[in-house]
């Protein structure tokens, strides 16, 4: 897995995300998937404390189902939405699996208003066979701590 | 002057009440500064010197647990030239000290330190300027309410037949204590603060239009059906309590959970309840999901969390929802209801933000001329009325937001 291959990685994920390509979005997860937005703070404990998202690989696919059935009334229509990552920062391998930090600004356009959501993502990528899947995902918002419009989307 | 008292009229509701800056204007003197409002919860400040900062209305407060161990609340204002004293939103102090003069308060409010006192007159007193508290302050299961007003009815009186309800769910915790500890999902919303307790109270109607593909998702995982709640309505689950609280009773509805063998967490805690409130009361408590209820104005219990409703404009609203630990449950039976919110609520849930999307759409939709009125009738040619001043309607009736807007009305009127 070298560094063009996550990097390349990543864009195609934030593709699918702006796009709205929920099930090839699932698919680049593991079975023992952790995709998790923490709330108040970018370090808490999850067993005590609330998150934003705090999805395994069955709410995960839960959270696709529901989007793909279009009942989600704030994505009636989808807003459109594109989100810019850089600032990747690619950690040593570990076996099979290796840590990526990356900034990203997301501009979501609907109902005459766009909103600007900013973070930092923290993936953790794993090898398998011939390609990469998301074992962990954690999503730092800048405004965790503040009130928030409704996430009715992917980060 | 507004005559709220038109717009409200029985079963029928003005949509300018929703959408005219003036009321809003109103309501915060009317309303927010007269009546009690939840400013926090016991847990969320356990040692001295513990506070958080919240809004009455539009104005900052602080709530705090003095040096002495009881809870002060005061208007987060210097005396000196008005600078918010405590800027963070929660933490622990010593004392307050404002960053602009350095002027210091203890926790009990009295000014320690005017800074370079030798520049004030000698007359000057000292506990003239002690940090201002807030008239009214009581507490009821460690729910903190304050009122910016020094005249009222007490806590007692204003909670009234609210208080069976926050038993119930308070004793779902086999201490009869609960923590907000767990942190606090803020979400905001263009549009009107009464939207929220008007739909938070109200799913059982809505539920099975906006909120159908959650019910199916949770029920393919869980084999929970709340399908039975609609299929045959039940008297008495809808509430109109004095004081223009509203509740959703489920007591008497069967709910039947799914046959799976209980985990060894269900199973401690079930017992653990036994060992509190003994076997019968502790199956009631666990047997049917607990009352939700709504305190008017702004805090709700509903299911896993507290919410709380603050207003910012007349067409904005932030809202709180802060997950309900049970102290005394295994540590499994506080995670599985963490988890169990996330799947429901805050920004990223799968029910609440469908009702805040119509919410919104309501807030647009209301500036719509033609006919002014909203309709609240479901159920008005069955309301059972009660002695207390309250009433009971079937699941789907809206009886008690029939009673919030009433109680709104008289609260709205009172200052002539």
């Amino acid at each position: 897995m070298g560094d063009a291959q996550i990097e390349a990685f990543l864009t195609r994920e934030a593709r699918l995300m702006d796009e709205g390509r929920y099930r090839e979005w699932l698919d680049l997860w593991t079975e023992d998937a952790r995709y998790w937005v923490p709330c108040n703070d970018d370090d808490i404990d999850p067993a005590r404390q609330v998150s934003i998202i705090y999805d395994d690989r069955d709410r995960l696919t839960q959270r696709v189902e529901r989007l793909l059935s279009g009942s989600v009334l704030s994505q009636q229509p989808r807003p459109r939405m594109r989100r810019v990552i850089s600032n990747i920062e690619i950690g040593p391998r570990d076996g099979t699996e290796v840590t990526v930090e990356s900034n990203f600004i997301l501009g979501v356009a609907r109902g005459g208003t766009k909103h600007l959501w900013i973070g930092r993502s923290i993936h953790q990528l794993r090898e398998t066979g011939d390609a990469l899947k998301i074992a962990r995902k954690k999503v730092l918002l800048i405004d965790n701590d503040q009130e928030i419009p409704l996430l009715q989307f992917l980060i | 002057m507004i005559d709220v008292g038109n717009l409200i009229q029985g079963a029928r509701i003005h949509g300018s009440l929703y959408r005219d800056p003036d009321v809003f204007e109103r309501e915060l003197n009317e309303i927010w500064y007269k009546v009690w409002v939840y400013v926090g919860h016991e847990s969320e400040i356990p040692n001295p010197g513990d506070f958080v900062r919240r809004t009455i209305g539009r104005q900052p407060v602080i709530v705090v647990r003095a040096a002495d161990g009881t809870v002060k609340a005061f208007f987060n204002r210097c005396r000196h030239r008005g600078n918010m004293v405590c800027h963070p939103e929660r933490g622990n102090v010593t004392a307050f000290t404002c960053p602009y003069h350095g002027w210091t308060y203890s926790t009990e409010g009295a000014l320690l330190q005017p800074t370079f006192e030798d520049g004030y007159d000698s007359k000057l007193r000292r506990e003239d300027f002690g940090l201002v508290p807030l008239p009214r302050l009581d507490a009821y299961r460690g729910l903190i309410f304050a009122s910016v007003s020094p005249e009222g009815i007490s806590l007692d009186e204003h909670l009234g037949g609210a208080k069976e309800f926050i038993d119930l769910f308070m004793d779902l915790s086999p201490t009869g204590r609960v923590s907000l500890t767990a942190g606090n999902q803020k979400v905001r919303y263009s549009g009107n603060w009464k939207f929220m307790p008007e739909n938070s109270m109200e799913g059982d109607y809505h539920g099975p239009f906006i909120h159908r593909v959650a019910f199916e998702l949770h029920s393919k995982k869980t084999g929970f059906d709340v399908s039975s709640l609609y299929e045959n309505e039940i008297p008495d689950v809808i509430r109109s309590l004095a004081g223009g609280h509203m509740v959703e009773d489920y007591r008497g509805a069967t709910i039947v959970p799914p046959a799976r063998p209980p985990s060894a967490a269900r199973r401690a805690y079930a017992e653990a309840m036994e060992r509190a409130y003994g076997e019968e009361k502790a199956r009631r408590l666990l047997g049917t999901m607990a009352p939700l209820i709504y305190i008017f104005p702004n805090l709700m219990y509903l299911m896993t969390h507290i919410r709380v409703v603050q207003p910012v404009s007349v067409a904005e609203t932030f809202v709180h929802y802060q997950p309900m630990l049970l102290d005394g449950a295994p540590d499994e039976i506080n995670e599985e209801r963490l988890r169990m919110h996330e799947f429901m609520f805050g920004a990223a849930g799968f029910i609440s933000p469908d009702d805040i999307e119509i919410m919104e759409r309501i807030q647009s939709a209301v500036n719509a001329g033609g006919n002014e009125w909203l309709f609240i009738g479901r159920g008005e040619h069955r309301d059972k009325l009660l002695p207390d001043g309250g009433s009971t309607g079937f699941t789907m009736d809206e009886n008690h937001i029939r009673g919030f807007w009433q109680h709104y009305s008289t609260v709205m009127n009172a200052g002539g």
